[in-house]
């Protein structure tokens, strides 16, 4: 089953380079901010995480995903996150569950008529894949996607493109990967070059996943905790 | 950018990977990872000796500089320290080849010789405290034997170390109290089933949950393994009668013995002079 099939959520949102943490942001009031920079990074997830976890087709988890974010301010979604009882990304997660089977209830009462079942959420997790697993997955290739393109968007602002046609080239490559000396050769440089090359993009990524991830946290503890998942 | 999970992985690699072109050193291997980083062996191209080196993602500012003037026989000698292009510290260490203090237990060596480690790890916290650098996460996987029995407590002081929960003092805040109950912890760890109760009452009172009533400081807790050693009462446990009878006899077994043969030789004689 391919999850592939939407482009919303996607990497159109640019953001500064320095961001405040989800926290700060809420409290200087700029809620909106802060909640665009949890859509962009967390669209895809939630999305995939609808479909595994609740067996919908990719229209009914698109709607059902655009309501759960639609209706986030009006549900003080963020306001509501008490970082002492878990990360953000936890606390979204359970959200989106609450919010998918009150709707999934409610659609089913209107169905039956008031008669309201709730379904056993693990019973229509589809079989052999793990919805957590999935939404952890999607959330870190969302991550390192947006990243990705902020380097990209780096690169042509600062006249690297090179850098950024080496790194694309080595480190985004879908089969096998060329040798630094034959980088060096197509792109008629020197070896050192690419491996500097290679390492001022990798400096770079490392840099916009970290404000990336600054951005959809509470703090600098959460942030610490959330690199160290991501690496380890 | 919709990325591929096999592209995922490899930029998660590639990403973590330090970058230490700036610096004299080169990646050998992945050695351990730990709660706050990574230590990696590496080359030291300008000594030609290898080196463990630890790359950790909380600041370290001011404390490399402290951790560099902790030159203690039972302290990891740091031997560089820097930041990465990317903000992550590092810093170079000796590389010890050896076991972590929990694998070395697994062997089940003799009491005595897990207090001579205690006792090592002790007289090294007790020299931090004296240039008021606390360890902070002080546990069987901060500490190395060295393959000729010489021990390093390693680690030391990271700022956004909050301790590891079974060796971590109940208050917020760490102080050289919250040191003494992780070497508490540490040593009821270290102890085999059936060790003495006066030790496990050392370990209890390093631990108790008001910092005002454990030891205070490293060296009154080390005191009184002495005392433990020496046959003498520990300050940690009330002992009862028949505890100390034992520990007097045993203290004083030869003296004893000698005295047991006076009164026999004595007792003897007595009735071979009335034949």
């Amino acid at each position: 089953m391919s999850f592939d099939d939407t482009a919303i959520g996607g990497p159109q949102g640019q953001f500064p380079s320095t961001q405040v943490s989800l926290l700060d942001a809420v409290s200087a009031g700029l809620v909106g901010e802060a909640l665009e920079r949890v859509v962009a990074l967390y669209w895809k997830p939630v999305y995939r995480f609808l479909r595994v976890k609740f067996g919908k087709d990719n229209e009914d988890a698109k709607d059902l995903t655009q309501s759960f974010f639609a209706g986030a301010l009006e549900r003080n979604l963020l306001g509501q996150f008490d970082p002492a009882k878990g990360s953000f990304r936890g606390y979204l997660r359970m959200a989106v569950e609450r919010f998918a089977a009150n709707q999934h209830a409610a659609s089913e009462a209107m169905k039956r008529g008031g008669d309201v079942r709730f379904v056993p959420l693990d019973e229509v997790d589809i079989a052999g894949v793990d919805a957590d697993e999935v939404f952890e997955r999607e959330w870190r290739r969302q991550l390192f996607g947006l990243a990705v393109d902020d380097l990209r968007a780096l690169a042509e602002r600062e006249g690297k493109l090179q850098h950024f046609a080496i790194f694309e080239e080595y480190d985004l490559s879908q089969t096998d990967r060329p040798t630094y000396a034959a980088l060096a050769a197509r792109h008629g440089i020197a070896e050192t070059s690419v491996t500097n090359h290679l390492a001022w993009a990798r400096r770079m990524l490392r840099g916009f996943v970290t404000e990336r991830l600054r951005g959809v946290t509470p703090g600098e503890r959460e942030l610490r905790e959330e690199m160290r998942r991501l690496w380890t | 950018m919709d990325l591929t999970d096999g592209i995922v992985e490899h930029l998660r690699h590639a990403v973590s990977s330090p970058d230490l072109s700036a610096t004299h050193f080169e990646l050998e291997s992945e050695i351990g990872r730990g709660g706050m980083g990574v230590v990696y062996a590496a080359h030291d191209r300008k000594l030609d000796r290898r080196v463990a080196l630890k790359v950790i993602d909380a600041p370290i500012d001011g404390e490399a500089q402290l951790i560099a003037r902790l030159e203690h026989p039972a302290i990891v000698p740091v031997y560089d320290t820097g930041i990465l292009p990317d903000g992550r510290a590092w810093y170079a260490m000796k590389l010890v080849s050896g076991a972590r203090l929990d694998t070395y237990l697994a062997a089940a060596p003799s009491v005595a010789e897990r207090l001579r480690i205690f006792r090592r790890v002790g007289e090294a916290v007790a020299f931090a405290h004296t240039l008021e650098a606390i360890h902070r996460d002080l546990k069987p996987q901060n500490i190395m034997v060295g393959q000729f029995g010489e021990v390093y407590v390693m680690d030391w002081g990271v700022p956004a170390v909050a301790g590891t929960p079974a060796f971590r003092a109940p208050e917020g805040s760490l102080d050289i109290r919250s040191d003494i109950y992780a070497m508490g912890a540490l040593l009821q760890f270290m102890l085999p089933d059936g060790a003495s109760p006066a030790l496990r009452a050392i370990a209890a009172k390093a631990m108790q949950p008001d910092s005002a009533a454990r030891y205070a400081d490293a060296a009154a807790l080390l005191a009184d393994i002495d005392r433990f050693q020496e046959g003498l009462a520990v300050e940690a446990w009330n002992e009862p009668l028949w505890y100390s009878l034992r520990r007097f006899g045993s203290r004083n077994a030869v003296l004893l013995w000698l005295l047991a043969a006076y009164a026999s030789v004595k007792f003897l004689l007595f009735f071979l002079k009335r034949l």
